[in-house]
């Protein structure tokens, strides 16, 4: 079970609302390397993890993940407060605001809803964990992509945390990784589904 | 830097306290028995637990559990985390 903490993992205060930069942020929610699919991707996969301190570690991260689709989503809020019809015509909002107004929806910046697509489950615990270090990956390059696109420091300095944060879990990821790989036995040299083979 | 109010600045200490507790976490599920991380784990808790009573006691629950039920149901009033000056 989970339970809710009236907090951010870490501030996220904007003061200049930006309806084109949410359009782009909005990826980090519901794109195909965003916090919602991570949560989603970790938090199923962790039943098919042969060892409890892998299942830890893919209930910690994906719990984790939970807190970061709040910040981004909390970032998306304030970008889009106070907007007048102008900006949000000239900013280039308006493709999402005819669907959505202001509400916060998941979905990536080219305009794909959240798709459970983008992850997999496979039910093989070094087939799931080498995609979670190729997920963390994909998102520090999305957040660097973010940091290419604004200089507004109310949005970089969050967005600096999540990116930082992609590292740890990686290390994580590759910890998990190289327990199960050792828990493998020369009965089971070429890595057949430790998960499944018992 | 924009001023900060005493309840943000209380806010911040629980997140940073709060997130020492995150990353240790994090860090002893694949070193379950480093006896540093769980030294660094348990100081830290004792530091958290302070903070999140002062911080509830002054400013209500972060947690549904926490509210105090005296007077109102406080956790349906105060502010949620998304709002500007709350974080």
């Amino acid at each position: 079970m989970w339970q809710y903490e009236k907090k951010l993992q870490y501030p996220v205060n904007i003061k200049d609302p930006n309806p084109a930069l949410a359009k782009v942020i909005v990826s980090q929610l519901g794109g195909p390397d965003g916090e919602l699919g991570a949560a989603l991707r970790y938090l199923n996969q962790r039943y098919a993890a042969p060892c409890r301190e892998v299942q830890a570690i893919l209930s910690d991260i994906g719990t984790e993940e939970l807190s970061h689709m709040e910040m981004i989503g909390t970032i998306l809020y304030q970008l889009t407060r106070n907007l007048s019809m102008k900006e949000i015509k000239e900013s280039g909002f308006d493709v999402y605001f005819v669907d959505h107004t202001t509400g916060v929806y998941p979905i990536a910046a080219s305009g794909v809803p959240f798709t459970a697509a983008t992850f997999q489950s496979t039910g093989d615990a070094i087939a799931d964990l080498t995609e979670d270090l190729a997920a963390e990956q994909k998102a520090r390059v999305t957040y660097d992509n973010i940091l290419r696109l604004t200089d507004d420091p109310d949005v970089r300095e969050p967005i600096k945390f999540l990116r930082a944060r992609e590292i740890v879990h990686f290390q994580r990821f590759g910890e998990g990784l190289r327990m199960v790989q050792d828990m493998l036995d020369s009965k089971n040299f070429y890595a057949f589904n430790p998960s499944f083979d018992k | 830097m924009p001023m900060l109010s005493d309840k943000q600045k209380l806010m911040r200490r629980l997140q940073q306290s709060s997130f020492a507790l995150t990353e240790a976490n994090l860090y002893l599920d694949s070193h379950p028995t480093c006896k540093d991380g769980l030294k660094y784990y348990s100081q830290h808790k004792k530091e958290h637990d302070e903070l999140m009573a002062q911080y509830t006691e002054k400013y209500g629950p972060i947690r549904a559990e926490q509210t105090d039920t005296e007077k109102e149901w406080s956790w349906a009033v105060t502010p949620f985390p998304w709002e500007r000056g709350e974080s």
